[in-house]
């Protein structure tokens, strides 16, 4: 099949490249986007436009949160099957309540899982969610999407395909793709250190178009390989390869009660009621451990385990503002004494690689600077699989015109939908967002789902279009769509801007320079700077449109 | 003059690069496994704790992964990667469900 060992990297590169390239989009493009989660969150929820929060007083505000949630009744239709007997009016046995906040969340998350009596699966619970104003634990509506973390997040690990983690699946083995398309890229190019500095924009589209392949592939390379890597190793031991909860049971079983011996965490609940001791004298306990062990920081979770039980402890984790690693340094208390239990032991060397690894992909810790960097290489790596594309239709449209052969016509829609159709897909979510009534009317579809389903029209949109307009790829020529996406694209950015003015009032002067806030300030910006470029772009495919159609007809003309 | 080799053409192309793709991704994944399953279980045994020996347990099985897949492509005998991925991966798989049998 193949003559040589390049020529087999070669295939593997182009086709598994060129199938699993449109996730790859998605992954790098999303991920990108959700390093501002939280700031694009606070574009889209107008209510939430305020400063950063630590982590509010317990006794004040998060005991009466925590009090008045419940699992919603979908949650509670969704668990009727896996239940033995009726279902509860009110779920009262706690098993854990979490609060959980970063140094970029203005709201805090808040999470209750209940004990389900009955259940067929007797470790299950079922879960209640909550976000509050954490300055007067206001609740807040709930229906409203978290379009950063809530959606662009989970779009990019798992492309919202929930049904037995297909998503998280397929994105997965496109990591282990990229992985590969890497290592046999360079495998293909012989002079790849020539190739580093090699850009020749005024040639051929063909070189030019290999050159910036090349060239985003070569440069952003082990930000590349280390987000596939790490991409992979967050979810590995969960998903791909959860050993320790099958194969390997058995050593995963002694760990964990030889750690429940260590720390004196129990694992269950006793049975016997108990009171609970001052949660904030806690928190203030954990803070000055910290703060002697040269480590002062605020908290980043809060957990209540067993609640009301007397096997009931509270842990207190600390916030990863300041450092890479993803760490926790968890202090764990008695909870009807408030006595210290177990404090976390310093890491082993291995999970302090593993927790800065992680802690890279994830970057929970404040550093503007490296943050935009995270943008610029997400959106590198996606331009790299985008002329990945192009290439691959530009080599072979010229071969496939003669023969009629639709290969490059196809690839071609596609390669409009997955770029173009994409920011297409994400502007119609960020203008419906501004677009829809605060209340619908009962009987729709919760608002934040109705703005999903119009993204996912919005891409179906594009990719039609993209699709209709195809028909001058297969004669050698280019597809207009990608000018008239480029045109459409950069009049939805500016209308999103302007919506955000419109409903909310607030625009770029007043959140760049009388009242800075620089989460909905950036959104605006990058959405302005991406009209530009999108404008810039879409002019200069017309005018390579123009000047093809003419060099045709004068080919036609002396013929 | 290099050495050119020849990737056996016999049959189908079409099916013969269905096999090829079938020995890389559920071959590459079993090979993946065992190579997780022994390096946990082994590290285990040395007295690793079960989350470090799972973390480079998880690391080894990814770049293996990696490796045996780019191997499928590149081998010339794609009955030999079929052979050396499943008995290779279950032999791993086994002598990890051995090591976990002699400690737990």
């Amino acid at each position: 099949m193949f003559q040589s060992f390049r020529q087999a990297m070669a295939w593997l590169h182009t086709w598994f490249g060129l199938v699993l390239g449109f996730v790859l989009m998605a992954a790098f493009f999303f991920g990108a986007l959700s390093v501002f989660d939280r700031e694009i969150d606070r574009w889209a929820i107008p209510e939430t436009r305020i400063a950063p929060q630590p982590m509010p007083s317990y006794e004040k505000l998060l005991r009466p949160a925590f009090e008045r949630m419940q699992p919603t009744p979908l949650a509670i239709d969704a668990m009727r099957p896996r239940v033995d007997g009726p279902m509860p009016a009110h779920f009262d046995t706690v098993d854990s309540w979490s609060a959980y906040t970063t140094h970029r969340d203005p709201v805090l998350a808040l999470y209750a899982g209940y004990q389900v009596p009955h259940a067929k699966d007797a470790e299950e619970r079922i879960w209640a969610y909550a976000t509050i104003d954490p300055r007067d634990g206001r609740l807040l509506p709930d229906e409203q999407l978290k379009i950063g973390s809530g959606f662009f997040f989970p779009l990019h690990y798992g492309l919202t395909l929930d049904w037995k983690n297909l998503g998280i699946w397929i994105v997965g083995f496109s990591a282990l793709m990229m992985l590969a398309a890497l290592v046999s890229g360079v495998i293909m190019h012989r002079k790849l250190f020539r190739e580093f500095f090699t850009f020749r924009p005024g040639k051929a589209p063909l070189r030019s178009v290999l050159d910036l392949h090349n060239l985003t592939g070569v440069v952003a390379l082990p930000f590349h390989f280390f987000f596939a890597l790490t991409g992979l190793l967050i979810f590995a031991s969960t998903y791909y390869f959860p050993l320790g909860e099958t194969q390997l049971h058995g050593l995963h079983e002694r760990h964990e009660q030889a750690e429940a011996r260590e720390t004196g965490l129990p694992h269950a609940r006793a049975d016997v009621s108990a009171g609970l001791a001052n949660v904030d004298a806690m928190v203030a306990e954990a803070q000055r451990r910290w703060h002697e062990h040269g480590k002062a920081g605020e908290v980043g979770f809060l957990v209540l385990q067993h609640v009301g039980d007397a096997n009931g402890y509270v842990s207190v984790y600390r916030a990863g503002t300041d450092r890479i690693a993803l760490v926790g340094d968890g202090i764990h208390f008695k909870a009807s004494t408030g006595a210290v239990i177990h404090e976390d032991p310093p890491a082993t060397p291995v999970a302090r690689v593993s927790e800065f690894l992680t802690g890279l992909h994830l970057q929970h810790f404040r550093h503007w600077l490296l943050r935009w960097l995270y943008v610029l290489g997400g959106l590198t790596g996606a331009a790299c699989i985008a002329t990945g594309f192009i290439f691959f239709v530009e080599k072979r449209k010229k071969q496939h015109a003669k023969t009629g052969n639709q290969g490059s016509r196809v690839v071609d829609a596609l390669a409009v939908t997955t770029v173009t159709g994409m920011l297409i897909a994400t502007l119609t979510l960020l203008i419906v967002n501004r677009l829809l009534p605060e209340r619908l009317p009962a009987a729709w579809a919760s608002r934040g789902d109705l703005e999903v389903y119009l993204f996912w029209a919005g891409w179906a949109l594009a990719m039609a279009h993209a699709f209709v307009r195809s028909a001058p790829v297969a004669q050698e020529r280019a597809n207009p769509a990608w000018y008239e996406q480029c045109r459409t694209v950069s009049a939805m950015a500016l209308a999103a801007v302007l919506l955000n003015w419109i409903t909310t009032g607030d625009h770029l002067i007043k959140t760049v320079f009388t009242h800075p806030y620089w989460p909905v300030a950036g959104v605006d910006l990058f959405l302005l700077a991406s009209a530009a470029l999108a404008t810039v772009a879409a002019h200069r495919l017309k005018a390579r449109l123009g000047a093809d159609q003419l060099a045709q007809s004068t080919e036609a003309g002396h013929a | 003059m290099p050495r050119t080799f020849t990737i056996d053409t016999s049959g189908s192309p079409r099916l013969h690069i269905a096999a090829r793709v079938g020995a890389a991704v559920l071959g590459g994944y079993g090979f993946a496994w065992g190579i997780n399953a022994v390096t946990m279980a082994l590290l285990s045994a040395a007295g690793l704790e079960f989350h470090d020996a799972e973390f480079l347990g998880n690391l080894l099985g990814v770049l293996a992964f990696l490796v045996v897949f780019l191997w499928t492509f590149a081998a010339r005998r794609l009955w030999r990667v079929w052979a050396v991925l499943t008995s290779g991966g279950a032999l791993l798989a086994g002598t990890g469900s051995w090591v976990q049998s002699w400690l737990v």
